[in-house]
């Protein structure tokens, strides 16, 4: 990334009244977003860091408790542990899936045969659904007495478990429900697929490489930074999963798919304890803001960039 | 000539604006805030329709929020723009009243457009109150009952459930219906198809158990959730799958129904519910529909399930709000709730043959059996005993060894440490 940006012409080197107008320009381009930001994101943001500190319904004065939130989720909260119990495991599982699922999708559609674009629409289609549409149709996907996933079981003589009833089934069964999503991260990587230069293979072919020499050593290093791309999207959006839980499970049985947002979702809508909630958020960004430095600290051990050398 | 058209139309909108402005028509405009979608709305426009036609001087936005309601309408409140006319349901009244969200209706009961609060069915209104006062008037409501599926009891020649029947009586016809007929070792007619881990379903159980779930005073939850009639309430619903294996296992646990299909697919021959899915089941094909009270444990009870209306407490018309209010739940009102829901107003009762008639017969008959539900002496019940509850249930049914008794000691402990910490605010 860092080579990419210089390539780029700093404005401030240049000389006189164009670089100032240029400036502006930049500015006012970017005003509708920085606007966006300031007013309903980091605004938002900052007056949640403060909510944080009170008790507070939305309706009653606001109560300021210091870090009494604070205190009693980490130390008796039992349901803040299981919920990022819940949320953890589901991360740790659903990303590698997601990265390793999307990439051999991602190579399947691109192959030129006749008709891919339309397996590339159908394995796409589910990330453009309504989430709540293709769950529901999923509740009945998982029925564990009329549904299809049970009676195809069953014709091979398997009796399925009871899927979102059963808390020892039921976060898988949100898994395989989410794995449907996959074709998101595959449109990206199909993407930069295609971007590899055709000139490497045909090298490597001539050198004598098998195919899944020229995949490990030009493929995969190419591919890395929209792996990484795609691990850091990854990691983010799945420790704020909610609609699956919320829809097919609400967070049960027994706590089994008690995700970490439901559970901030429970405590602001249901419970209205504003307070508590964003302090519930503000841990959660914390988590996630350490993570994503990890992985960006650690990315240029194996992320690797063409004009590099690697 | 291309100008001439610009020129001409822009005075053409010009004169279309003004004239709009110059017709002075002081309508006051009347908000009204509900949960309900699609098809739910059309009594509501309704209603509107009729009222504005007698009521020129008022004009009546009906504002549908489906899906998070109540979080907007506490967001609407907080920044004092809620609308003047709000729906809650039953177990939101004690919250949103203790917060201030309603004004109270007795002035406008008593005041230049009265309001004869004995039209309605006894009972209905009592959802409304709080801390003695009337707040809100009611919408909808629906006890609990058990539906029967006459064809399944004529097929095997098994007798239908009569009014005032007993738990051991539903057990004995259960067991009856209860059918493996094709003899592969499973189940293919099931005798009742139950409410799972419902809590506010199950609040039925514990009343007719003699048990209730929470003090007088709104403080214990311990010794009262792990009472030997709660645990025996608890005890009934978790053999009832697990022992007796009467009721189709919930094909979720979400707190709700459950998610079987059973019933309406002809494969259960009855089914304890509200009434809710009535109008569905009574076209249904495979359903012929008939309908009971809840049978009587230890002691015959039922709850109620309620919607209602009420003003909001920054109205800027709180005369022309309670104008439509009394059309909206009154009598004028009641008459389009008829066709979707059970009349509140006796009269329509009455008049439109749902007294008489099978089936909403039974569900108006029901209401002499009521007991208080829970969350009438907490506003805390949503967020204390009610996960702590579910959770028990989840528990005992899931996993047929568990010790009731230990489970809601357990959960008992879980709801009073949370209403302590609350109450101790």
């Amino acid at each position: 990334m860092a080579a990419k940006s210089q390539a780029l012409p700093s404005p401030r080197r240049r000389a006189g009244g164009f670089a100032r107008r240029e400036t502006i320009t930049f500015y006012l381009l970017i005003a509708p977003w920085l606007l966006g930001f300031l007013l309903f994101v980091l605004g938002p943001m900052l007056a949640s860091l403060g909510i944080s500190f009170t008790r507070w319904d939305l309706l009653s004065p606001a109560k300021l408790i210091g870090l009494d939130n604070y205190e009693k989720l980490f130390t008796r909260d039992p349901l803040f542990w299981q919920s990022l119990k819940v949320t953890a495991v589901y991360t740790a599982v659903y990303v590698p899936l997601e990265l390793a699922g999307g990439l051999v999708l991602a190579m399947l559609m691109n192959q030129k045969i006749r008709g891919v674009s339309v397996f590339r629409t159908i394995y796409y289609l589910p990330s453009v659904l309504p989430a709540v549409a293709f769950i529901v149709v999923w509740i009945w996907i998982l029925h564990p007495d009329v549904g299809l996933i049970n009676t195809l079981l069953s014709y091979v003589g398997v009796d399925g478990p009871r899927w979102l009833a059963n808390p020892r089934w039921s976060l898988p069964a949100l898994l395989m429900m989410s794995l449907w999503g996959l074709g998101r991260g595959m449109v990206i990587y199909l993407a930069s697929l295609q971007g590899i230069p055709k000139h490497l293979y045909e090298a490597a072919a001539i050198d004598g490489a098998s195919g899944w020499q020229s995949f490990r050593k030009i493929t995969l290093p190419l591919l890395t930074p929209t792996i990484f791309f795609n691990l850091v999207l990854s990691i983010i959006s799945t420790f704020q999963t909610f609609t699956g839980a919320f829809v097919a499970t609400n967070g049960g049985p027994l706590d089994s798919t008690l995700f970490y947002v439901l559970y901030l979702y429970r405590q602001a809508f249901q419970f209205f304890n504003m307070g508590y909630a964003s302090a519930l958020a503000w841990v959660l960004f914390v988590i996630i803001m350490v993570l994503t430095l990890v992985i960006v600290r650690t990315s240029d051990r194996w992320v690797y960039y063409e004009g590099e050398r690697g | 000539m291309k100008r001439f058209t610009w020129i001409a139309s822009i005075v053409v909108i010009l004169v279309m604006v003004l004239s709009e402005c110059g017709t002075p028509e002081p309508q006051i405009v009347i908000r009204v805030g509900t949960g309900d979608a699609g098809e739910g709305l059309k009594p509501h426009e309704e209603i509107i329709a009729r009222f504005e036609a007698e009521n020129p001087d008022i004009d009546v936005q009906l504002e549908a929020v489906a899906g998070d309601y109540y979080a907007r309408l506490l967001t609407q409140a907080a920044a004092g723009d809620a609308p003047d006319i709000i729906m809650v349901g039953d177990d939101a009244v004690p919250e949103f009243v203790s917060k201030g969200v309603f004004l109270p209706l007795e002035p406008f009961i008593q005041g230049k457009y009265p309001l004869d609060t004995s039209i309605y069915l006894p009972s209905v209104l009592d959802p409304g109150q709080w801390d003695d006062k009337q707040w809100l008037l009611p919408k909808d409501f629906s006890p609990l009952g058990v539906y029967y599926n006459k064809k399944i009891f004529d097929q095997y020649d098994v007798a239908y459930p009569k009014d005032g029947w007993t738990w051991d009586d539903m057990l004995k016809s259960a067991q009856e219906l209860t059918k493996d007929t094709d003899g592969d070792g499973k189940t293919d007619l099931w005798g009742i198809q139950l409410t799972a881990n419902w809590t506010t379903g199950f609040e039925y159980y514990v009343a007719a158990a003699g048990g209730r779930l929470i003090s007088e005073d709104g403080t214990q939850f311990v010794g009262y959730m792990d009472s030997p009639e709660t645990i025996s309430a608890v005890q009934w619903l978790a053999d009832l799958y697990n022992k007796y294996k009467v009721a189709p296992p919930p094909a979720d646990l979400t707190g709700w129904a459950g998610g079987n299909p059973e019933f309406e697919n002809g494969k259960a021959a009855m089914r304890l519910f509200g009434r809710w899915p009535q109008s569905g089941l009574r076209t249904n094909p495979n359903v012929d529909l008939a309908l009971v009270g809840v049978p009587a444990g230890k002691v015959r009870a039922n709850v109620l399930f309620w919607g209602g209306f009420g003003i909001y407490a920054k109205t800027a018309n709180p005369d022309a709000a309670w104008r439509f209010l009394r059309f909206y739940a009154g009598e004028p009102g009641s008459q389009v709730w008829k066709d979707w829901a059970l009349p509140a107003v006796a009269s329509v009762a009455e008049s439109s043959g749902a007294v008489k008639d099978p089936i909403e017969g039974v569900w108006l008959n029901e209401l002499s059996y009521l007991v208080p539900r829970a969350y009438v002496f907490t506003p805390y019940w949503g967020q204390t005993a009610n996960p702590a509850l579910g959770k028990a249930l989840e528990t005992v049914l899931i996993d047929p060894a568990a010790d009731v008794a230990t489970v809601m000691q357990t959960a008992a402990r879980e709801a009073q440490t949370a209403l302590d910490e609350l109450l101790a605010q």
